[in-house]
């Protein structure tokens, strides 16, 4: 299983040491709406869990993106 | 290969992000101007929703089949805007292939909550009216563009509002998009330029459940899941390859533990397991699907470490052996190296080594072939045998745009050639083997039926053309009306079989000179002066008209050698020789005949 940073590298094109928990889609050039859908499509394959829609729309930042894969039960070693 | 094309080409990519940095490597590349030696395609999509994504997995797809394509995606919802402004960025574009995509909820509008709102007259009435709205735009489109249009036929709806009872209701809600449709393919069934691609049937393959994340659609008008595009794309090249002539036209086949499960050399003919129950039915299986491609025209080759005299027994005697020694073009079995083997099957078929497909169970001959020859598409065989079924029916390098009857006889005309040659080797003089196969050639002008056949044989004919000028069918029938042209095709027979239209010529008539356009056979038939058999005719009609003087040319390319000599045996004169290309002439009250071992009859069908 991949980690939440790799993928965030990966999709957004960026290196993984500049991935914080403060970071937001206004911080990453790269991280538009279109890229934030397939964000949701890579986590939801990888950490093998559907989102709802109001979890899409709530996250803000990356901490948002954690707090709900831990409220789904998920690990993150991170 | 540079590091960069190794991962694009190994890149096997499991997601979408996998695609999108796979694009850019390309799209890289490109920038870069590294790429030689590939063809080139452009696409342009058309859609009724967000397809982001689809443009990015296509160009990856293509670039590993060895296609360099340029993308034109229409601005979203404007499919229609595009279509009938002939001034838009769509025909700028001058696209090869459009692809059309509306989605069934944009299309039925508020119809597809409501249908029952309609009486059963209001919604046939409606659907026969989107089915004509469309069908009128897709004609517009066709008729101010060259482009071959591929369109997406609609997803028959899950739901409807009457539950059980919808199979009661008279032209119920999800028959009328089957009607839908059914409408179009009626309508594109004998069109040449448009292709219904089965939307319908792609969604049912992977589950209409699954085919749409509805958080995707509400969030951003996404109407199928990132997963499906990849399959979508390999769907879409299965035009895009055949309208760049990149289809494959054999299937080359190992024997043991692929069409039977064994090893016939240690297991014999009793102990291969092969038939309609147990372990053989997967293989019983899989060869019926093999006869069936046989059937539509592939050609069957064999490439095989075995005893041949083995592999003729279960030919014989084993009785669920479904495809037989007829049914192949030519068969190596032997213990020569494979690689040498599959050199001599497209020699001896005389096709490029880029036109076979290859199947072998043992990884290391898949190594073996991929490495030495890796024009030659080696298909990644399962371990799982009761997987081949699927692995063959998904192969989509065989489609071609148009099936000719020649197209679909040609499995059969390739194992009947194998014949002849047998039946050469047999014969002492060239004169005497010619004699003995009882050839007769049918010469007919240009109807309806030969049209077609003709088009495609000035596309495909490389060897013996004396000008390989290439001809649709919409040129022919252009240059036929001008009533300044003799066009004719020419069908071979013989005691083995029937070849087909195999040659064709066009002869423009000027005055007293006439100046041969187009000569070609194909090299199936040459070496059978049949050529001199079309000469023949062709100076026969010079005469008729009273023409005196017959002009022939001959334009060299990479590939027509054999048809180089052609004039000059047949005393021709050279005129001129201009950078190779060279123009000959024949004095027509000169005396020329058929050869007369060959049975000549004349038809004209108008």
């Amino acid at each position: 299983m991949k980690s939440l940073k790799n993928i965030l590298s990966k999709v957004l094109e960026i290196e993984e040491d500049k991935i914080n928990d403060e970071l937001t889609p206004a911080d990453v050039e790269t991280w538009d709406s279109f890229n934030g859908l397939i964000l949701v499509s890579e986590l939801e394959s990888n950490f093998k869990i559907k989102f709802t829609m109001e979890e899409v729309t709530s996250v803000k930042c990356v901490k948002d993106i954690k707090e709900v894969l831990k409220r789904r039960g998920v690990t993150l070693n991170e | 290969m540079n590091e960069t094309e190794k991962l694009i080409y190994g890149g096997n990519p499991k997601s979408i992000t996998e695609y999108f940095s796979l694009n850019k490597k390309i799209e890289q590349e490109k920038l870069r101007g590294n790429i030689k030696e590939k063809k080139n395609i452009k696409i342009a999509l058309l859609s009724s929703f967000t397809i982001n994504g689809v443009k990015e997995v296509l160009n990856v797809k293509c670039f590993q089949s060895d296609i360099v394509s340029d993308f034109y995606v229409a601005p979203y919802n404007q499919y229609l805007q595009q279509i009938i402004d002939k001034n838009s960025q769509l025909y700028k574009f001058e696209a090869d292939i459009i692809i059309v995509f509306i989605d069934s909820k944009s299309l039925l509008g508020e119809y597809f909550y409501f249908p029952y709102r309609l009486t059963d007259t209001e919604r046939k009435d409606y659907i026969g009216k989107l089915a004509a709205e469309l069908i009128t735009s897709i004609r517009y489109l066709k008729d101010n563009s060259k482009s071959k249009i591929v369109l997406h036929n609609f997803e028959v709806p899950l739901y409807s509002a009457m539950g059980i009872l919808e199979s009661k209701m008279a032209f119920g809600f999800l028959e009328s998009v089957q009607l839908l449709n059914n409408k179009l393919k009626d309508e594109f069934r004998n069109d040449a330029g448009v292709f219904l691609f089965d939307y319908d049937t792609f969604c049912s393959k992977y589950g209409k459940k699954n085919i749409c994340d509805p958080k995707m659609y509400y969030l951003a008008d996404l109407k199928l899941d990132f997963s499906f595009i990849a399959p979508l794309c390999e769907n879409y090249l299965s035009y895009i390859k055949p309208l760049l002539n990149m289809n494959k036209k054999c299937l080359v086949l190992d024997l043991d533990n692929v069409l039977w499960d064994g090893i016939l050399g240690e297991d014999g003919l009793e102990g291969i397991k092969l038939g309609p129950t147990g372990e053989g039915k997967p293989f019983f299986e899989f060869q019926k699907l093999i006869l069936g491609l046989y059937e539509r025209g592939v050609i069957l080759a064999i490439n095989s470490h075995n005893n041949y005299n083995d592999v003729e027994e279960v030919f014989k005697n084993h009785p669920y052996m479904i495809l037989k020694e007829k049914h192949f073009a030519t068969l190596k079995i032997n213990w020569e190296d494979k690689i040498s083997n599959m050199r001599a099957i497209a020699q001896e078929i005389n096709i490029g080594p880029d036109s076979l497909v290859f199947i072998d169970d043992d990884k290391l001959n898949r190594e073996l072939i991929k490495d030495a020859l890796p024009e030659v598409l080696v298909i990644d065989l399962p371990e799982d045998p009761s997987l081949f079924p699927e692995t063959l029916s998904e192969i989509n390098d065989f489609n071609v745009l148009q099936i000719t009857q020649e197209d679909a006889k040609r499995g059969r005309m390739y194992a009947e050639q194998r014949k002849r040659q047998e039946f050469q080797k047999f014969a002492t003089d060239i004169t005497e083997f010619l004699r003995g196969l009882e050839i007769v050639v049918t010469i007919e002008k240009v109807n309806a039926l030969n049209i077609a056949r003709i088009a495609q044989l000035t596309q495909r004919t490389n060897q013996f053309n004396m000008t390989t000028r290439r001809y649709l069918e919409e040129d022919i029938k252009k240059i036929d009306k001008s009533g300044n042209f003799l066009i004719a095709s020419v069908k071979v027979e013989d005691k083995f079989g029937d070849n087909g239209i195999t040659g064709a010529v066009i002869v423009e008539k000027e005055d007293n000179k006439w100046r041969i356009d187009t000569f070609l056979l194909s090299c199936r038939v040459i070496g059978r002066r049949v050529e001199e058999a079309l000469l023949a005719y062709i100076i026969e009609e010079v005469k008729k008209e009273n023409g005196k003087i017959l002009i022939g040319e001959f334009i060299p390319t990479k590939k027509n050698i054999p048809a180089k000599e052609f004039y000059k045996n047949n005393d021709f004169t050279l005129v001129k020789n201009e950078n190779g290309t060279e123009i000959w002439s024949y004095d027509v009250s000169k005396d020329y005949k058929y050869p007369e071992f060959i049975k000549i009859v004349k038809k004209n069908i108008l």
